[in-house]
């Protein structure tokens, strides 16, 4: 499937560093983000996306005027959109962990560019969805908005749950999720003892995504610890 | 506050055994005290005696001799008044001439109940007449009415035991009243000592019988107050340093990082070049990982570091570990297997979440920082007797016995206050064994079956 339209994005980056505002920008503009704009205050950031309108924020947590989590609030009470938090202190990692704040996701630095790049493109790939949702398998194709797979021309329709199970796996395409976090996504909070019923589901799925369920090519089982979605062109 | 009840009962238990004992004793001494004082057993036997030796022989009364050296030896005199004509007809030769020689009926009814001039007398059934002796004066106290209502004598038992009963209901009465206020006074003081014991800040009232005590238990607290909380102030100063380096070296390094894992995959460059940046991105991961242990290290032996403990299944939390690991494309020189029973589903355990996540990867770090050549790694969670073990081994080049002995039993040098010359250094099986500790779990450090290293973290089950 291809991202390049999450490439367009625009993207607002608040740093008190000047070079770490220069080195963020290098690593988003290598991977293809071409529309950063970059503050270092939250006086300077709330300007700026008067005029900008991003589409993500990249937000460190200390700033010299104010801190990240109340110039988060203020983006957004005038648009809604994701926020990635950047942080040195890594002792909050529990308070985010919450997330009562609305974050999307955070940060803690120092972080490797393909770590950045991964949490970024996987915030920009659950907000904004493409305008053509057709996921690429080898043998089929999913359309999670109309909950159903395209095998050999035909529409085969998705259960809730498996639509669920899915758009989990999907969400990591290439990585492997845990049957615990399949079983939370179909499931909810408390998925103790699913794990049978999860089996049954993947199966399901199996039929009908794969030209031939018995030796999977794009649902692949991880023995005792999850499943992997191959998605072509990723 | 359990001891003061108990301090009422063993009281109360006392007094009573002292009561039972002194009414015990109190019989005894009579005993012995009223034995020790008729050495002459009774007089009225002696009369009996007597009467009994005495006999007439020609119209002539004779007493025994033994008998008689009996009487003249205790200076007791004695006469035999004949039946018929109510006169002595027999005397001792010590009779006092005070003493009548003639009687009249109710002479008798008062020498048998009485005295006879003053000398106390006993009578003892002769053949013919009566036998009387006379003890020297002083010598005996009688009893010169001796009647009891008769309702008096057959309740006597009851009436003792009633008496007895009383006496110590009352004895009872004013030891616990007495009591009662003794340790209305001790109470605050015991619950003062416990609290002390607990580190909790106290203040008693300074009044009452103990007053002098509670003062200094006051004092005590506030000394142990003072101590912690300069202590305490440390401990955070400490770890607030720590916390406040790591944070300052967070920014730098990100820039460290992140260039170097931008110059790591620039196509541009000599595989040399890159290869030089790739040195520097692991070595930056190592400081990263060390600055996040070091805090962690630091807050967790503070307690400062706030533990949110749910109940998880350990297996699921493991796994997730397992799976972080596999997904972020680890050398391919180390291997991970999963060796979990496939039957067991579910361990739970009240945890931290992320603190076990953090123990668990720390272990896999550990085998990966240690085999440098690769090596395999295997995990598993074993559910046994109430007790969830997590086990991470390795093939990889193992430890000796002596440094498996030293890591299971030598402090680390970020806690230990002797030399520090022949320590421990890095900080990832220290967290590991402060995250059990915090869970009141386990760690045992040993050779794996697969001939490396192997570590088991074992977790009370929750039910």
């Amino acid at each position: 499937m291809d991202f390049d339209y999450l490439k367009q994005k625009r993207i607002l980056l608040v740093d008190d560093e000047q070079e770490l505002l220069d080195m963020v920008v290098s690593i988003l503009n290598e991977d293809g983000f071409q529309n950063i704009k970059t503050a270092k205050t939250v006086g300077e950031a709330i300007t700026v996306s008067e005029t900008y309108q991003p589409e993500l924020a990249i937000l460190d947590v200390m700033l010299p005027d104010g801190n990240g989590f109340d110039l988060m609030e203020r983006l957004k009470n005038t648009a809604d959109y994701p926020v990635l938090f950047l942080t040195a202190r890594g002792e909050d990692d529990d308070k985010f962990r919450g997330f009562g704040l609305g974050a999307d996701d955070y940060m803690v630095k120092p972080f490797l560019p393909k770590e950045l790049l991964f949490r970024v493109n996987a915030i920009l790939r659950r907000s904004y969805k493409a305008e053509n949702p057709l996921v690429k398998l080898r043998d089929s194709e999913i359309d999670f908005e109309r909950a159903e797979v395209i095998k050999n021309g035909e529409h085969i329709s998705l259960t809730a749950k498996e639509h669920d199970i899915l758009a989990a796996l999907y969400r990591n395409a290439g990585r492997i999720v845990t049957i615990d976090a399949l079983c939370e996504a179909a499931w909810g909070d408390n998925p103790f003892g699913y794990e049978n019923s999860l089996m049954a589901h993947i199966r399901r799925i199996r039929e009908k995504i794969e030209a031939n369920p018995s030796q999977p090519v794009s649902l692949i089982t991880m023995k005792g610890l999850g499943y992997k979605l191959i998605v072509e062109g990723k | 506050m359990k001891s003061v009840p108990k301090l009422i009962r063993r009281f109360v238990g006392i007094m009573l055994l002292s009561s039972l004992l002194l009414i015990i004793l109190n019989f005894a001494l009579l005993g012995i005290y009223t034995l020790n004082q008729t050495p002459n057993s009774s007089p009225w036997i002696t009369a009996q005696e007597v009467a009994d030796h005495l006999s007439k022989n020609e119209n002539k009364y004779v007493l025994t001799e033994t008998t008689a050296l009996e009487l003249q030896n205790t200076n007791v005199w004695a006469i035999l008044i004949d039946n018929a004509t109510m006169k002595v007809v027999w005397q001792t030769d010590n009779l006092p001439e005070t003493v009548p020689m003639a009687y009249t009926a109710p002479d008798i009814a008062s020498l048998t109940r009485g005295y006879i001039d003053g000398y106390p007398t006993f009578t003892g059934e002769a053949e013919n007449g009566l036998v009387v002796l006379g003890y020297p004066k002083d010598s005996f106290w009688k009893h010169m009415w001796p009647s009891w209502d008769y309702n008096f004598i057959a309740n006597l038992p009851k009436t003792v035991l009633s008496v007895l009963a009383i006496n110590i209901s009352l004895i009872f009465i004013i030891y616990v009243i007495a009591n009662s206020k003794l340790l209305k006074s001790v109470k605050p003081i015991v619950s003062g000592i416990q609290a002390l014991s607990t580190n909790e800040e106290i203040h008693i009232r300074e009044e009452g019988l103990l007053s002098e005590l509670a003062v200094n238990i006051n004092k005590t607290s506030d000394i142990l107050q003072a101590q912690s909380r300069q202590l305490r102030k440390r401990e955070t100063a400490r770890a607030n340093w720590i916390a406040g380096v790591s944070h300052d070296i967070r920014t730098p390094l990100s820039m460290v990082m992140g260039y170097a894992g931008q110059l790591e995959s620039d196509v541009q460059l000599s595989e040399n070049n890159r290869q030089k940046a790739a040195v520097i991105v692991r070595q930056s991961k190592r400081m990263r990982d060390l600055i996040n242990d070091l805090n962690l290290a630091s807050k967790l032996e503070y307690n400062m570091q706030p533990i949110s403990p749910e109940r998880q299944n350990l297996i699921a939390v493991v796994r997730q570990v397992v799976v972080d690991f596999i997904n972020m494309n680890i050398d391919e020189k180390y291997t991970i297997e999963w060796e979990t029973d496939e039957e067991l589903t579910s361990c739970t355990a009240n945890v931290d979440k992320d603190l076990i996540k953090r123990a668990v990867s720390n272990l896999i770090q550990n085998s990966m920082n240690h085999n440098e050549q690769g090596c395999n790694i295997f995990i598993r969670v074993v559910a046994e007797d109430n007790v969830c073990t997590i086990v991470v081994a390795d093939d990889g080049v193992g430890a000796t016995d002596e440094q498996i002995e030293k890591l299971n039993n030598t402090p680390h040098y970020m806690v230990c206050d002797e030399k520090t010359t022949e320590q421990r250094h890095g900080l990832g099986l220290l967290i590991v064994k402060q995250i059990i500790f915090v869970h009141s779990g386990k760690m045992l450090i040993k050779h794996s079956e697969y001939g490396g290293f192997e570590v088991d973290l074992s977790l009370p089950m929750s039910v």
